[in-house]
């Protein structure tokens, strides 16, 4: 069944290298332009339930990896079919400098928040998307934080611990 | 009632009716929240002591700040706190926000409360057991009996340092001072 | 009529946990709500990047202050999976017994959390002693009320003690004894019926649309439990059902959710019966402080009390983990479902909602 659909991602799209590392586990690595086309190939497949979306950044590279999660509802309400069993990675690589991407929430809505909070934590730009605005953080962070060049133990220093206490504050230090 | 205090309710009514009927705010600040509900109901039953939870900080005399505070729920604290009533008390529930706990090296949460805000009480732990919060506010209540639970005035007496330290933090902040010159 | 915003806690008696909605009205009528978390952000996943994979453990249980063990269980896959380590027979039926007395748990908090909010004050109480009644037996295994740190890579910390399934059969048998009750003043009342029917209906169709998962898919009739399509520890060798309505409203999700529950007290005695009475409950795992787990990637999933918990995490070869990433429920149920949900509901009904929809607010936030 798995072999079924990596011949048939392998028939339809030409520049998808496809692994099965484990029973149910699929990953697809593409190129960014046919991304879009191969999540609504999924979908029409009957892989419509989006998992989640998260992002790796490979500093080395110099370069930014996301990682669409996708599975499948169950069809019927008694029995269960294979194909929810599967989980299909799909992985693209962009560059890290002045990073962006496309939305792809015109083919599954609920990747909205997930665009948003990658938006935030990793300063990924997701065109078309209705909403960039901040999801959790309040701070500006010139790095965002999720960053692998942002230093947390620096940061903490450098702010959190630069706040004098009130007794330091009475005797004057800023 | 304790017969050895009826010498101390008259001769202190106030005092005494502040110290025994604590209004806790009903503000979930972090996971510390997890352990109240169970001390607020039957089991543990935190009525004996006096604590209720009530709906809004106008009404309350007792802010427990449970677990670590992000700099979003700082500016929540604040204006919470700014919004009781006095005579306040602040007791901070387990270990984050006395010096960071576990999160000492998170980019978003605060190390230490105190820099903030007036704290009275710490109660350490991560989660506190219900049993820590009675101590906590058993100890709270020598506190006041000696006028050493003295948060809200020292707020008051230093509010220009709290509100430049709460400043450095959060940036501008959107609401007027709570003591201008006038009424300190 | 005019509109006005309305901000909806995070200090606020009907929000549970550090959350807050921003709300469009139109007199008591909502045109649009807008999530808005982040108040419990600490930046797990960061902070995750600079332990090492054991000193990991009493991170990954604190992202959900409700149900800390699904946590540690996903988090103990994950590392399983990426180092190739089995688990003994045992150890998946311990578990899988842990995990539902967690489900169980964090059911009652819910009925608390609900029955509070709503001003059914017996049963909160009963709902938290019952649950109190559980943490006793938490505390007996692990020595923690909360926060237990008992699942590790490789099985568990360590075996049952003596006597401890007798004694939870006992309490599971109080607790149980006691679910009449629950439904005479609690579920099958008429008040609490009037107040959950009909509201915040999310149709089947529309849940799939917006990637819900648990209750909210449950209670529309969907048959989408982790548990039974990519079982996990020792769900495999039992038999269970897994409840659901048709409703999709507010009243059918809390009815999934003490079926859910019931069916997991069930559970639980069908596999301390099934249980190898003897046997290793963990596999020998390298020295904490010099593992180094082989690169690569992997993505597991289980399904929590609140749904389908998902981690993805990188490895480069090194001490500590290179990217880990939590796919939570709530993540989905709060702010995409909910925000749905809410559209043209009364405001006195938004907790009702949110509840229902089993939103914990630091799973969200993480």
């Amino acid at each position: 069944m798995i072999n079924e659909l990596k011949q048939k991602l392998l028939a339809n799209f030409n520049d998808v290298q496809v692994n099965i590392p484990e029973d149910n586990r699929m990953t697809v690595n593409t190129k960014k332009e046919s991304l879009l086309s191969l999540v609504s190939y999924l979908k029409n497949m009957g892989y419509n339930h989006f998992a989640m979306l998260s992002c790796v950044d490979w500093i080395d590279d110099k370069e930014f990896e996301l990682i669409y999660i996708i599975s499948a509802y169950p069809q019927d309400d008694e029995h269960y079919q294979d194909k929810e069993k599967k989980n299909i990675l799909l992985k693209t690589r962009i560059s890290r400098v002045k990073a962006k991407f496309i939305t792809i929430i015109s083919i599954f809505e609920n990747a909205e928040p997930y665009e948003r909070e990658i938006h935030e934590m990793f300063g990924i730009h997701f065109e078309g998307h209705p909403r960039l605005t901040p999801l959790m953080l309040e701070r500006d962070y010139k790095i965002p934080p999720f960053r692998k060049d942002f230093d947390t133990n620096k940061y903490v220093e450098n702010t959190f611990g630069k706040v004098p206490s009130i007794k330091e504050r009475k005797e004057g230090k800023k | 009632m304790d017969r050895n205090q009826i010498g101390k309710w008259l001769k202190n009514p106030g005092k005494m009716a502040n110290k025994y009927s604590f209004h806790v705010v009903y503000f979930c600040t972090g996971c510390g929240i997890i352990e109240v509900p169970p001390s607020i109901t039957t089991r543990w039953d935190a009525e004996r002591f006096g604590i209720i939870p009530v709906a809004t900080p106008r009404q309350a005399n007792l802010f427990l700040i449970t677990g670590y505070v992000s700099t979003k729920t700082l500016a929540a604290i604040i204006r919470t706190y700014e919004q009781m009533p006095e005579p306040k008390y602040t007791v901070a529930f387990g270990s984050c926000p006395i010096n960071g706990g576990m999160y000492y090296d998170s980019y978003n949460t605060i190390t230490s409360l105190d820099k903030y805000i007036p704290v009275d009480g710490y109660i350490a732990g991560c989660m506190p057991r219900p049993e820590a919060i009675f101590i906590g506010v058993t100890h709270l209540w020598k506190l006041i009996d000696m006028d050493k639970a003295d948060g809200y005035k020292r707020y008051r007496e230093d509010y220009v340092h709290y509100r430049a330290n709460q400043e450095q933090i959060l940036g501008e902040l959107d609401w007027p001072p709570l003591f201008s010159k006038e009424n300190l | 009529m005019r509109e006005l915003k309305l901000y909806f806690g995070p200090q606020h008696l009907g929000m549970v946990g550090n959350f807050s909605i921003t709300l469009q009205v139109e007199g008591d009528r909502i045109i649009k709500a807008e999530s808005n978390p982040g108040y419990l952000h600490r930046g797990f996943e960061k902070l995750m990047e600079q332990r090492t994979w054991i000193q990991n453990f009493p991170l990954v249980c604190r992202i959900n202050v409700v149900e800390p063990d699904h946590m540690e269980l996903i988090y103990s896959m994950g590392v399983e999976k990426l180092a190739g380590i089995e688990v003994p027979e045992r150890g998946k039926y311990i578990r899988s017994i842990f995990c539902e007395m967690a489900r169980v748990a964090s059911h009652l908090f819910g009925a608390w959390a609900y029955a509070n909010m709503l001003g059914f004050d017996t049963v909160a109480n009963w709902a938290m002693y019952h649950r109190d009644l559980l943490l006793d037996m938490f505390e007996e295994l692990t020595g923690a009320r909360v926060y237990h740190i008992y699942l590790r890579p490789g099985g568990v910390r360590r075996d049952f003690p003596d006597g401890f399934t007798d004694r939870l059969v006992k309490t599971l048998h109080k607790i149980g004894g006691k679910v009449p009750d629950y439904n005479a003043t609690f579920f099958e009342n008429r008040l609490f019926q009037k107040r959950a029917e009909g509201i915040g209906i999310v149709t089947r169709k529309e849940a799939m649309r917006m990637g819900a998962v648990g209750h909210t898919l449950k209670a529309t009739g969907l048959k989408y439990d982790i548990r039974k399509i990519e079982p996990y520890a020792a769900y495999d060798h039992v038999d269970f059902n897994i409840p659901t309505r048709t409703g999709g409203d507010a009243y059918s999700r809390l009815l999934t959710i003490r079926d859910d529950m019931i069916e997991s007290v069930h559970m639980i005695f069908k596999l301390i019966d099934k249980m190898p009475k003897t046997g290793e409950v963990y596999t020998k795992t390298p020295n904490p402080f010099k593992w180094k787990i082989p690169a690569g990637e992997a993505y597991v999933r289980c399904e929590s009390a609140r749904g389908e918990l998902g981690l993805y995490m990188v490895s480069n070869g090194g001490t500590n983990p290179y990217r880990v990433h939590f796919n939570t429920p709530s993540f989905n149920n709060g702010l995409t479902v909910l925000e749905k949900a809410l559209e043209g509901e009364s405001i006195s009904d938004v907790g009702n909602i949110m509840i229902s929809l089993y939103v914990v607010a630091p799973e969200i936030d993480r």
